[in-house]
């Protein structure tokens, strides 16, 4: 096993905290599982395409206007689609964001056609050798900002009023809605939330590699592999969980050849499935 | 039920006789309507009775087709029993799975399911033995006439029907059934939820295996692209969403709905049947949750169109 496969999958696993990152904040807040998940991070990806059209900048300066734009379509979505759904058990919303993940589909095939896009920036394809390991530079942006980005949601959430709102909204819905709190307001503004982690995530995902309309499900996949290593609702977790299955795959790769790359996330999916009894039950509650 | 299955045993025997009077043409399109209700129905057993949502389908058409392929491919098994080994396989993967899928509930039985699906596919994907990436063409001699194969086909969409209306009557069904509207209520009366999932699992399994099968060798030639795609999960879904999900009729209804309303109409057009499909799933959940024929249905007996039907039914105290 070499150390250059170790680091870039800590790297790699990175990109894979991002993209976990929103699916966590919403499955541990709202219990909702939200199959339109991959769907928003290919959305966040392609609003920075536009963007990138429009204006010659760098990916990381459009992901604030895909974020801003994905999150406000999210948050109409749950205000006066899901929440409505909630009510009437888990089944219902989860087969909605199934639509809604083959309709965002549809819309990007109608308006970008299927072939593949990236988004461009100088360090995309440029790497650099540190204590003699090879690292690729989009990597090593994209570690650095799932890492800023876990620990201030986690930060958020553990150290602020709103934050201690949401938990409360997590953990109790009932009663935090008997303390006055609005908590159908409290879920479509964390369904946004996480909506805009998944377009950074998106954004950070278009840069590193191509995408097409049909790569929602693949993303969502290992977003859920990352939710099921890291708990739900944890936004550490949820970097942990994207480093483990980086290294995971770099392992994998390393072992059975570079066309298990999938393979890999999938197997160690349904292996962690397997051996915690609980599945992807919410840590420290149910 | 005995009347149901003398029914369901006169409409196959009536349907078997008609195989030799129609062109190849029609036995064609009836193949692929009779493969969509067999899945339809496969799923409706699973997820309509036993309240199991899966998005595992195209993982066990997958399974089913890949498995009568590679049997005639690699044997000197004649199509018949290929097509029985497709319904084997997809059983045996079934329980393979199961350890990992029955642990899970609800929601997250949902995303098992769909993990398990995308999975299989990466995983033929790379496997060279089974074509990899460009598939299989299954030996020519050995494939059935388009009349045989309609007989099978009809065999097999008879099967499912039949065990969807002996699950619906028997002791077994009913138990699914409490275990869907209530799994902590059912355990409490001494139901056995994790053995009654496990045959829900495996028995639906089986049949959507065999539907691949069918399928496998009605295309010939096939890929993992095709055969694991996720537009089977998507037209067992919304064809038990149409048809209404733990009913008999339902699915047949619905299964018919989705392959002439839009796989048909739509072929070409890719991106609006996407479109359209998803529109429909958001649609149907948050309109009629129960399902659009019900919906349909009661409103055409409130509108009085159906009259003597609603007679009828009071009269017989339903």
């Amino acid at each position: 096993m070499s150390v250059d496969a170790i680091v870039n999958g800590v790297l790699v696993g990175g990109l894979y905290a991002l993209a976990g990152l929103g699916l966590s904040l919403v499955s541990g807040v709202l219990r909702l599982v939200n199959l339109a998940h991959g769907a928003t991070l290919v959305a966040g990806a392609y609003a920075a395409y536009l963007v990138l059209d429009a204006v010659d900048v760098d990916p990381l300066v459009a992901a604030p206007a895909a974020m801003v734009a994905v999150g406000a379509i999210a948050f109409l979505l749950q205000r006066y689609l899901l929440t409505d759904l909630m009510a009437a058990g888990p089944q219902a919303p989860m087969i909605a964001t199934f639509g809604l993940a083959l309709l965002v589909e549809a819309a990007l095939q109608g308006a970008f056609s299927t072939d593949p896009k990236s988004l461009q920036a100088g360090y995309a394809t440029a790497g650099f050798d540190a204590l003699g390991v090879r690292v690729q530079s989009v990597y090593l942006v994209a570690f650095s900002l799932a890492f800023a980005a876990c620990v201030a949601t986690h930060l958020v959430l553990t150290r602020t009023r709103q934050g201690a709102v949401v938990r409360a909204a997590a953990a109790d819905p009932g009663m935090a809605a008997a303390l006055g709190h609005d908590v159908r307001r409290i879920y479509a503004l964390t369904f946004a939330s996480g909506a805009a982690l998944a377009a950074l995530a998106g954004v950070m995902t278009g840069t590193a590699q191509s995408f097409g309309p049909a790569s929602g499900f693949g993303l969502l996949l290992v977003a859920f592999a990352v939710v099921a290593l890291g708990g739900m609702g944890s936004a550490l977790g949820a970097l942990a969980g994207g480093v483990a299955l980086g290294v995971i795959q770099a392992v994998g790769v390393e072992v059975a050849g570079d066309e298990y790359r999938d393979v890999t996330v999938y197997v160690t999916f349904l292996v962690v499935l397997t051996v915690r009894p609980a599945g992807l039950a919410f840590r420290g509650s149910e | 039920m005995t009347r149901a299955l003398a029914t369901l045993a006169t409409a196959t025997a009536a349907a078997l006789a008609a195989a030799g009077l129609l062109a190849p043409a029609d036995l064609d399109l009836a193949v692929t309507l009779l493969v969509y209700v067999t899945i339809a129905q496969a799923w409706n057993i699973l997820g309509g009775y036993a309240g199991q949502i899966s998005l595992g389908v195209a993982a066990f058409v997958g399974a089913g087709g890949y498995s009568t392929g590679l049997l005639l491919l690699h044997t000197d098994a004649a199509w018949p029993i290929a097509l029985a080994g497709s319904g084997l396989v997809a059983a045996l993967v079934a329980l393979a799975l199961a350890p990992a899928l029955l642990r899970l509930h609800g929601a997250y039985f949902v995303v098992g399911t769909l993990v398990v699906a995308v999975a299989l596919q990466a995983f033929v994907l790379t496997w060279d033995w089974a074509g990899g990436a460009i598939g299989l063409t299954l030996p020519f001699d050995a494939l059935p006439g388009s009349a045989a194969l309609f007989r099978a086909a009809v065999a097999v969409c008879a099967l499912t029907l039949a065990a969807t209306l002996l699950v619906r009557g028997s002791r077994f069904g009913l138990r699914l059934m409490a275990i869907r509207d209530d799994e902590d209520a059912a355990a409490g009366l001494g139901v056995s939820v994790p053995a009654h999932r496990l045959g829900a699992l495996v028995l639906s399994s089986a049949l959507t295996g065999l539907a691949g099968g069918v399928l496998a060798l009605q295309l010939v030639s096939f890929a993992p692209d095709g055969m694991f795609a996720l537009s089977w999960t998507l037209a067992a879904l919304l064809a038990v969403a149409i048809g209404g999900g733990g009913t008999f009729a339902g699915p047949i209804v619905g299964a018919a709905v989705v392959y002439y309303g839009l796989t048909r109409q739509l072929d070409d057009l890719e991106t609006l049947s996407l479109a359209l499909e998803g529109a429909l799933l958001i649609a149907i959940v948050r309109l009629a949750p129960r399902g659009l024929w019900p919906r349909i249905s009661d409103w055409l007996i409130d509108a009085g169109v159906a009259r003597g039907r609603r007679d009828h039914r009071q009269r017989a105290g339903r």
